[in-house]
């Protein structure tokens, strides 16, 4: 059926006689069904074969004129390409969706033909017209017109894929006006650059050209002037003519998408809820303010994206109970969109005391806990250099901080090392402790770095997973700097020293860590240091045989550890071998070089 | 027009050319004509494309709906380097008949794994379809 008003276009267009109505009840019938003056008409216009079904397309809307006059554009030898004789209607009238299909399939096989894709192409003036002239009632007819239309399509390039034809049946073809219809589309192979050229010239709401798709063959034409050909990108057909079928969904329809997705978004607190794109905005426009600066006027503005506020509705209730009927109604919100079941906790927080996973946890969570703290010490500190009332707002802050990581409902001050240690001992708590050191004050930070000296053995052992004691070192290394040497002295005691029942010294384990070996070496580093620095300390003072004792006792552990279980340090400070020369005989020194390789 | 900036949106993917790749492997190509707040996705002029080796086969589909959790991910056909490809387009019985054997050659291997796999002892469970559990 559809294909019989398209060979009846072109026939109207080709020879301009007006056709008498002739419905076809079937596309099998459609041999039976022969006009004879139809024939005729037809043989005067062009010489070929007769093809055998007719109707009557009626034009009644100046959409339809057009089309037609631009299906009369395809064949350059058409005699009447105007008006007066479409306008004649007996009998019923052939709607739009017709209209479209036979244009459409006029087009499609001359696209297949030209370049064997199976581009849609209709003429460009189409598609804004068939926006700007329906309404609301187009765009449902337009959803069906695509459909059907791509159903001929296809069916049509099922057809004209095959060799031969072989199914002409299927759409009541016979093969001879087929041969046609090549024939037609063979005929017209220049492109639609001289008619569109004239419709350029006489610009009529028939004729207006979608704006980019003139901008688009006015360079062409302008390349074509100066000899050129047109770049391969611009003889695409695609970029050519645009999208008939384009803005399907409507600006309305787009915007009512993004509100939905808008509404999803907003949020009272962008600055947490969306952290990391505010941050990356502030960062960009603080870049573009600074290229400002530096001399580029024209800097781009990027865009923000805004979610919109909209004042809360009271808590709904998303369960919702309708009296005198058993259970709950499923109701389905922006943030439980499937709630099958009322799965709200009820119960009280239980209290586990001594069971060893619970303990872990109580840990993690504590541990939570004060990175939510650290988090607000920073956030403070990253808005800019302190004010003055802010910054005590700031050190209340920390010191509350650290007074919970020191003690976490330990009663002795034995128990607080260890709640401490267990800090230590997740690899968040040592990132908890890292960012925190930068933050205390001198004494703290000391005792924490005595702390951890002082347990360095039981934290080497418990990193041997995680290996994660690294990120201490940055920080813990500042801190060493601030010691005094009684203090160093007493931290380096307890590793050195023999402690009671064991024959291993504790820095055994900890040479095998590289933390450990790192760490300790700091500290040798800075003892040296402070010892060339300040030589008011007399030669026989306690401390001082005691730092001597610990240097060499410390070379030879090094000495007697193998070198495949010393750990690589991770910074090997430039004043150690110099000491190692003053306190201990060349054969050590001699070894310990050959560690240090 | 920039809807949402700083967002992922198929706003601005309207009327392109877009290759959709389906949770049960398909692959569709076609224009991404409507979308809602679901990546509920209309194609229009779609093609199915099957790929086996080298070659690929194109199957005209017409207008597709397809509800967005079915979908993998899509991305937008550059159409100018649409043709630059490798590989062979053949037809589609060609595809076909490509593809089931490959589906065979892959049935008898996991056949053979399996019966491996059962006499030292071992089994695999078997990933159905509903692959979330």
């Amino acid at each position: 059926m559809q294909k019989c008003f398209y060979l009846e276009g072109l026939a109207s267009t080709f020879t301009g006689v007006p056709r008498q109505e002739e419905w076809v009840a079937d596309l099998s019938s459609q041999d039976q069904v022969k006009v004879k003056h139809h024939q005729v008409d037809l043989r005067s216009g062009l010489k070929t074969a007769p093809w055998s079904w007719t109707s009557e397309v009626v034009l009644e809307t100046p959409y339809e004129q057009k089309c037609y006059r631009e299906a009369a554009s395809l064949e350059p030898l058409s005699t009447s390409s105007s008006g007066p004789h479409l306008n004649q209607c007996p009998g019923k009238s052939c709607d739009p969706l017709a209209l479209e299909e036979e244009l459409m399939s006029a087009s499609q096989l001359e696209e297949e033909e030209e370049n064997g894709e199976g581009g849609e192409e209709l003429d460009p003036d189409l598609a804004p017209e068939v926006e700007e002239e329906e309404g609301g009632e187009q765009e449902e007819n337009d959803l069906g017109d695509p459909a059907v239309l791509s159903a001929v399509h296809n069916t049509q390039k099922g057809l004209l894929g095959s060799p031969g034809f072989k199914a002409p049946a299927v759409l009541g073809m016979s093969p001879a006006s087929l041969q046609f219809l090549w024939q037609v589309s063979h005929s017209s192979l220049h492109p639609h650059a001289l008619d569109i050229a004239l419709a350029m010239k006489h610009p009529n709401h028939l004729t207006q050209l979608h704006p980019q798709h003139q901008r688009i063959l006015k360079q062409q034409q302008q390349q074509e002037q100066l000899g050129r050909p047109p770049s391969p990108s611009a003889t695409k057909p695609w970029s050519q003519q645009p999208d008939p079928y384009a803005n399907l969904m409507t600006r309305k329809e787009k915007d009512w998408v993004v509100k939905v997705q808008m509404v999803q978004l907003q949020s009272e607190n962008p600055c947490l809820d969306d952290y990391y794109y505010q941050e990356y905005y502030q960062k960009l426009e603080k870049k573009q303010a600074d290229e400002e600066i530096h001399g580029r006027r024209n800097r781009v503005e990027s865009l923000k994206l805004v979610t919109p506020y909209i004042q809360k509705a009271e808590a709904y209730e998303s369960v919702v109970r309708i009296e005198g009927s058993l259970g709950q109604v499923a109701v389905s919100t922006c943030f439980s969109p499937r709630r099958a079941i009322d799965a709200v906790p009820h119960g009280t927080q239980e209290q586990e005391t001594g069971a060893a996973s619970s303990q872990r946890l109580q840990v993690l969570d504590w541990i939570e806990k004060m990175f939510l703290q650290l988090l607000e010490i920073e956030e403070g500190q990253k808005d800019g250099p302190l004010q003055p009332c802010d910054s005590e707002q700031h050190s209340n802050q920390v010191e509350k901080l650290f007074q919970a990581l020191k003690t976490h409902k330990q009663n002795t001050q034995e128990e607080a090392a260890d709640g401490f240690l267990q800090v230590l001992s997740v690899r968040k708590g040592k990132a908890l402790v890292a960012r925190l050191l930068p933050f205390l004050p001198q004494d703290q930070a000391v005792s924490l770095l005595l702390t951890i000296t002082h347990h360095l053995p039981l934290l080497v052992r418990r990193d041997v997973a995680d290996q994660a004691l690294q990120m201490l070192f940055k920080p813990l290394g500042k801190c060493i700097s601030h010691l005094t040497f009684h203090e160093l002295l007493q931290g380096l005691q307890g590793l050195i020293l023999l402690p009671p029942g064991s024959s291993e010294r504790p820095v055994t384990v900890v040479l095998q860590n590289q933390f450990g070996i790192s760490l300790l070496y700091a500290l040798l580093s800075h003892g040296e240091q402070l010892i060339s620095l300040d030589s008011s300390l007399e030669e026989h003072n306690r401390d001082r045989t005691a730092w001597t004792d610990m240097v060499i006792l410390t070379a030879w552990e090094i000495a007697q550890m193998p070198t495949a279980s010393l750990a690589e340090p991770l910074a090997f400070p430039s004043n150690l071998l110099p000491l190692f020369c003053h306190h201990v005989d060349k054969q050590l020194v001699q070894q310990l070089e050959a560690r240090r390789e | 027009m920039n809807y949402m900036p700083g967002t992922a949106s198929l706003i601005e993917d309207i009327d392109k050319k877009h290759l959709v790749l389906l949770r049960d492997g398909r692959t569709l190509i076609g224009f991404l004509r409507s979308i809602d707040q679901f990546a509920n996705l209309v194609l229009h002029q779609t093609v199915e494309r099957i790929h086996v080796g080298k070659k690929y086969g194109d199957i005209p589909r017409g207008i597709f709906v397809v509800r967005g959790e079915n979908v993998v991910l899509l991305g937008e056909i550059d159409l100018e380097k649409e043709s630059d490809t490798p590989l062979q387009q053949v037809s589609i019985e060609e595809i076909l008949e490509e593809q089931r054997v490959e589906q065979q050659t892959r049935l008898e291997a996991e056949k053979l794994k399996v019966q491996a796999l059962k006499d030292r002892g071992l089994s695999i469970p078997r990933a159905d379809t509903l692959d979330e559990y």
